[in-house]
Formats: structure tokens, sequence, C-alpha cells
């Protein structure tokens, strides 16, 4: 029990990978690194796909455009008309995310369990949904929507602000860690296949699941203050 | 003190009664529905996940919060 609280102690702590040798030393946490890694792997993917688009799609160029379609789709479903222009970031980061949470498979350590790295994410998603707010109606309307359905609820409103990204952080870090703590203490009991059918569960439905959820919530916030 | 930390740690986890019985009825409920009408089968999986998410959500804080209390308060 100690050991397994000494482990866990050192798995949530942000591990340095290396140090940038400028000023007085940058440190670089290891879950960016990763995050440049997948950063390289999406971009070469997309820059194979890409070449030689036809107007009758051959081979993987299917697959591509039935991936592209199938978020678009998605996306244009919530969203609306008018949302459109959210869909690449919101796309980019579906990707992200699941390209994080799987990357646990092939045994390095996922960036979103970094707590900073979801912080940052549900950062970036609760700017988008304010600013998506102050875009649709303009300022004083955007200010006028606080005091909706009646003035007294405005605080609640202005509440919600830090609510929704630190229930969007907190979700994506306590689902990943959660799956990472049960993980541990299966291979604890029986080290020996009885993990892998869980680790289907634990780390792939549940990666790709929570990744959905994340943009999933983002995309109806946005909708929501849009209207 | 070890123990009652452990104990601590034990109640906040209790969190994952109410999510359970929460994503139960959901989910009784929505297969329910997809039993009736079989052609909105897209929208009302949207709607479970949805409700899912966020009734799973008071089990994650409840996690995270027992976690906290071991290795912090040790």
């Amino acid at each position: 029990m100690e050991d397994l609280a000494t482990e866990l102690m050192s798995q949530l702590e942000t591990k340095i990978s290396f140090v940038i040798p400028i000023f007085e030393g940058i440190p670089v946490p290891a879950s960016v690194v990763v995050t440049w890694g997948i950063m390289a792997f999406l971009m070469i993917l997309t820059l194979v796909f890409v070449r030689n688009l036809k107007m009758v799609p051959t081979g993987p160029q299917i697959y591509v455009e039935a991936l592209v379609g199938f978020i678009n789709n998605f996306f244009e479903d919530i969203l609306g008309e008018e949302g459109k222009r959210y869909i690449p970031y919101l796309g980019t980061v579906i990707i992200y995310i699941a390209c994080a949470n799987l990357i646990g498979i092939i045994g390095i350590t996922p960036p979103t369990k970094d707590l900073n790295v979801t912080a940052g994410l549900a950062i970036m998603s609760i700017i988008l949904i304010e600013y998506s707010g102050i875009h649709a109606k303009g300022g004083k309307g955007y200010l006028k929507s606080f005091a909706e359905p009646m003035a007294l609820l405005a605080p609640i409103n202005i509440l919600e602000i830090i609510i929704r990204p630190l229930s969007l952080c907190m979700r994506l870090f306590g689902n990943v860690l959660g799956a990472f703590v049960v993980m541990e203490l299966i291979k604890i009991v029986a080290p020996a296949i009885v993990p892998i059918p869980l680790s289907f569960y634990f780390d792939v439905f549940d990666g790709l699941i929570q990744a959905y959820v994340f943009v999933f919530l983002t995309s109806l916030f946005i909708k929501e203050k849009m209207e | 003190m070890s123990a009652i930390i452990a104990i601590g740690a034990g109640i906040a986890v209790m969190t994952g009664i109410g999510a359970g019985i929460g994503i139960g009825i959901a989910t009784s409920k929505a297969a329910e529905s997809i039993a009736r009408q079989p052609e909105a089968k897209g929208d009302i999986n949207k709607a479970l996940l949805l409700g899912c998410a966020l009734a799973e959500a008071t089990a994650i804080y409840g996690f995270v919060i027992a976690v906290l209390i071991i290795l912090f308060l040790k």
C-alpha cells in the first residue's frame, strides 16, 4: 500500500524531460515532448494522405474523407450553419485528445495524465466559448446574456465561466488518472493475461469516449452561447 | 491517523453511488426509448452520452478528492 502511494505520487508529478539551456534554463515537461511527437505524427499523416487527391476517391483517400465527413457532420448537427467556423478547431482537439489517450497502449505516458495539459485544453475551450458568444451577439448582447433568463441569476451565469473549464479539465484528467490507477491495481493482483482485455476498456474505449465527450460538451456550450 | 485518512478517502469515493444510479436510470430509459422508436437511435445515443458524461463527472470528482486525500494528508 505504501509503495503504491509513493508510486502514484511520483506519477502525479510533472516530469521534466530536458532543460533548454538559454537564460536560466527553461524546463520542458515530458508531456510537452510527447505532444510534439503526436503533432509530428499527425503532420506527417496529413502530408502523406492529402497528396494526389482525386475527384473520385480511391484507396486511403476514401477513409480520410469518411473521417473528415464524420467529424464535419457531427459538429454541424450541434452547431448549425453559423457555427461552422469553429469546426476545424474542435476537429483538431478531438483528434489530438484521441491520440493522446491512445498513446498509452504503446507504453508512452499519455500527456492527458498531466493536469497542466487538460487545464490548458479547458482554458482554450472556455476562451472559444466566450468568444463565440461575443462574435454572435456583439459585446452588448453578450453582456446582456448574463442577465438571462432573469437578472437574479447573473451570479450563477458568471460562476459558470469558472465551473465549466474546471469540470472539463477535471473530467478528462480524472478519467485518465482513474483508468491508470485501476490498471496499476489490476497489474498487482494479476500480472499476466488478465490486464489485456481490461486495458482495451480502460485505455481504448474510455480514452475515445472522453475525447468525444470533451469536444461534445465544448460544442454544446458554444451553441448555447451563440443562441 | 492513516486509518482515519483511509475512511475519509472511502467516504469521498461514495460519490460513485449517485453516478452509478444515475447512469443506470439513463441507460434503462435510453434502451426503452430506442425499443419504442428505433429510428431516433442517433439522437437518443447523443443525449445518453451527454447525460452519462455529466453523471459520471460526480464520480470522477469523488475519485480525484480521494486520491488527493490519500496523497497529500499522510
